[in-house]
């Protein structure tokens, strides 16, 4: 995986220092070599995008631009890019049909534990019914398992900066609680 | 702002008929607009202005303009109300939470679903007339839900507010948009999910955007051309206040006032990113061409720390002149709020005894806090509040970073259910949520829109939630009856001429009550939370009771896409 990983990074280098691309297929083109040509990420810490919804793939492009979301990898990556070309990414991606990467359900006890977790803190209220997300918030039902791990864990430690909210609803939560929710939320 | 000329969104393809099942919440790839024709005579201004005396019509989202809820028809009465069925249902193409007010213009009823689409119905059949699909932008940022909670016409046009923070105006006959204006940027954390308030040719809109640090605002939009009239801050731009270290029931809010004084001296009025949205329609006084209304919670809802002041105007209701939006008075029922017990449920104008026994116009408002609040309309002035409706324990412990257990928890008491009124029996009847919660504080600076709470609320497992619903007397502020419920609830409520309130609760059930004593008549089980206000109507020289079945995001009771029809044989 270390190795997808790196060639993943080289690809981006690569592309990154490309002259500017002018069709959308141009543009997305980078996006493959670690998101997958079939949606399907190449590292199991790299988000799903295929099938994302719009609205969340343009505001992370523009954090990352803007430096609010940390990453060494995308903010070259996105500050290539202006409004409308990230608008026209996200919408892109938010076509492609969601990938099924194949993570088991959770059991019946955590999934449980889940849910209950989730009652509490109320994460239906913005994921909407099913997790499947709207407009800027995430579809979260199916993404990759150690991507929404570490998520929740750069949440709580807020390295992950560009939602502060999602910080103190993390850290709102106990830790059993969490792990439940990504097992229950990988295997929707 | 900007007003665009329009276009019809999508071709005609006549009168359709029932939709097929939602699949899933909205059916976004196949979403589309179907044009039909409502033969409807076009909404006068006078109709409106006696729509509380209109036994046929439920031409606005409360009823009428004074937001009573009390219908005055009284052919389904306390004698004959179990007889009650069902005439229709009507299957929406959008199954998610359902907040919708089902408005009737002779015979033809307009209601909402989330993601800001509208339909067209034959109010005596169900059959689809036409169905409005907004094209929602990519960029929607909103809290609670992608609700709507309704419509108003005017003349021959349909008003809408949409998620992604639009004002619509839609031919009423074919559902074609007339013209379209952008309220605010929903990049920056507004959006509508509330129902226009259409009157004197003037759109009443207010915002969402509480927790996400916007700065709020209640504006009029010309009703003809989209462009905005008038704009009044819900944020001033002085928020100081007066320092109240209590609330309007003369509890200690445990504030720190020196604290906050050097936090101001360090960072100033804190107005540009105060919330301060408004969830709910206007009540407007014709009498005196002023408004009343509630605004909502400051930015970030639990942590108050830069945020010194009162944070005028949340958590207050305020009154402002109809014609210029100028401000004439408010009453703020939490000052410095820290723990998101807002002012979300639309206030009502009824005549109340002031505590000198006179009778006077007033203005009551059902709070998270658990209490109605009775208000003189003149000059916004307390009056009195009511016997707690919800247990309150540990008001008003501040939230801690561990959490610290404070009832009501953040939903309520009332949230943004309007509550029904009854004059003759002097009774107000509201809904009431009881969720035991943790409030918790963390800081953080503005996220550029992001979701701003400053902290979590979070329901405390293990203990139990129920609900109720509650007939005060607002003339002395005590209860009269009370209903438990098994489950929080969020809704609405409808009074009416033949002694009876409708309402209905998150497991399915929708039932009529004795408006007396609250004894249950009849019931029906619609198979998904009944969480959105009825209504009532007449049509064929029959009366109609007509509630949304679609659940609740925020409460997360069970979706479904229902609009169902209810009449006597």
């Amino acid at each position: 995986m270390f190795e997808k990983l790196a060639i993943c990074v080289v690809v981006l280098l690569l592309a990154a220092t490309q002259a500017r691309a002018e069709t959308i297929e141009d543009k997305v083109q980078v996006c493959a070599g670690c998101h997958g040509a079939d949606g399907k990420p190449v590292d199991k810490t790299i988000p799903t995008i295929w099938g994302q919804q719009a609205g969340y793939l343009y505001i992370q492009l523009r954090d990352f631009k803007r430096g609010d979301r940390k990453s060494d990898i995308m903010q070259p990556v996105a500050s290539q890019f202006e409004r409308d070309d990230m608008l026209a990414i996200a919408e892109y991606f938010a076509q492609k049909p969601w990938p099924d990467l194949g993570q088991p359900r959770a059991p019946k006890d955590v999934a449980g534990k889940a849910l209950g977790a989730s009652a509490s803190v109320g994460c239906p209220a913005c994921h909407l019914d099913h997790f499947q997300g709207d407009g800027t918030v995430p579809r979260l039902a199916g993404m990759g398992r150690d991507y929404l791990a570490k998520t929740i864990a750069d949440f709580r430690t807020r390295a992950r900066g560009n939602n502060p909210g999602m910080s103190d609803l993390m850290l709102a939560t106990p830790l059993d609680d969490l792990a439940a929710l990504v097992d229950y939320l990988a295997g929707l | 702002m900007s007003v665009k000329g329009l276009a019809a969104l999508a071709a005609a393809v006549g009168v359709g008929l029932l939709s097929g099942a939602a699949i899933g919440q909205e059916v976004k790839q196949d979403q589309k607009s179907q044009v039909g024709n409502a033969n409807v005579p076009p909404v006068t201004q006078d109709q409106l202005n006696a729509a509380d005396k209109s036994t046929r019509d439920f031409l606005l989202t409360n009823g009428n303009y004074a937001q009573t809820r009390f219908y005055p028809g009284k052919q389904i009465s306390r004698n004959n109300v179990k007889n009650l069925h069902v005439a229709w249902i009507f299957q929406t193409d959008v199954k998610e939470s359902m907040e919708t007010s089902p408005i009737v213009v002779d015979g033809v009823m307009y209601v909402t679903t989330s993601f800001s689409h509208v339909y067209a119905l034959d109010a005596k059949t169900g059959q689809q007339l036409w169905h409005y699909a907004h094209k929602m932008g990519p960029i929607t940022t909103y809290c609670c839900g992608p609700n709507n909670r309704g419509v108003q016409v005017l003349g021959d046009r349909v008003y809408l507010a949409t998620l992604d923070s639009k004002l619509i105006a839609l031919n009423a006959k074919t559902g074609e948009v007339v013209w379209t204006t952008n309220i605010a940027d929903p990049e920056l954390g507004y959006s509508e999910t509330m129902a226009p308030t259409v009157v004197k040719d003037k759109v009443l809109i207010g915002t969402n955007g509480g927790e996400y640090g916007i700065r709020g605002f209640v504006r009029a939009y010309d009703a003809k051309t989209g462009k905005q009239v008038w704009n009044f801050n819900t944020i001033p731009d002085s928020t100081v206040g007066v320092w109240a270290t209590k609330d309007a029931t003369g509890r200690d809010m445990h504030r720190n006032i020196q604290a906050e004084k050097d936090a101001l001296a360090k960072v100033g009025d804190p107005f540009a990113k105060l919330g301060g949205g408004v969830w709910q329609n206007p009540a407007v006084d014709l009498a005196t061409n002023r408004i009343y209304f509630v605004v909502g919670n400051p930015s970030p809802d639990l942590d108050g720390s830069n945020r010194p002041g009162d944070n005028l105007y949340t958590d207050s209701l305020v009154a402002l002149d109809l014609d210029t939006g100028k401000y004439v008075c408010h009453f703020q029922y939490i000052a410095h709020d820290v723990w998101d017990l807002d002012a979300v449920s639309p206030p009502v104008l009824v005549n109340v005894r002031n505590k000198a026994g006179k009778t006077i116009p007033g203005v009551i408002h059902a709070g998270k806090t658990g209490h109605i609040y009775v208000h003189d309309r003149n000059d916004c002035s307390l009056i009195r509040f009511s016997d707690a409706m919800v247990p309150q324990e540990n008001m008003w412990v501040l939230p801690t970073k561990e959490g610290a257990r404070m009832l009501p928890g953040a939903n309520g008491g009332v949230e943004w259910s309007p509550i029904a009124t009854d004059p003759g029996q002097e009774l107000a009847y509201a809904i009431n949520l009881h969720q035991p919660m943790h409030y918790r504080v963390e800081s953080s600076p503005y996220p550029n829109g992001k979701l701003w709470l400053g902290g979590a609320f979070t329901a405390i497992a293990g203990e139990k939630q129920s609900g109720n619903i509650t007939a005060v007397n607002y003339n002395t502020g005590k209860i009269k009856w009370q209903v438990k419920t098994p489950e929080p609830m969020i809704g609405g409520i409808l009074a009416t001429a033949g002694g009876l309130v409708f309402t209905g609760e998150g497991n399915g059930k929708f039932a009529a009550y004795n408006s007396s004593d609250g004894k249950e008549l009849w019931s029906f089980h619609a198979g998904a939370g009944v969480n959105a206000p009825p209504s009532s109507y007449m049509v064929g020289g029959k009366q109609y009771v007509v509630v949304g079945a679609g659940g609740n995001t925020q409460v997360d009771f069970k979706r479904g896409n229902n609009i169902i029809a209810f009449t006597l044989d």
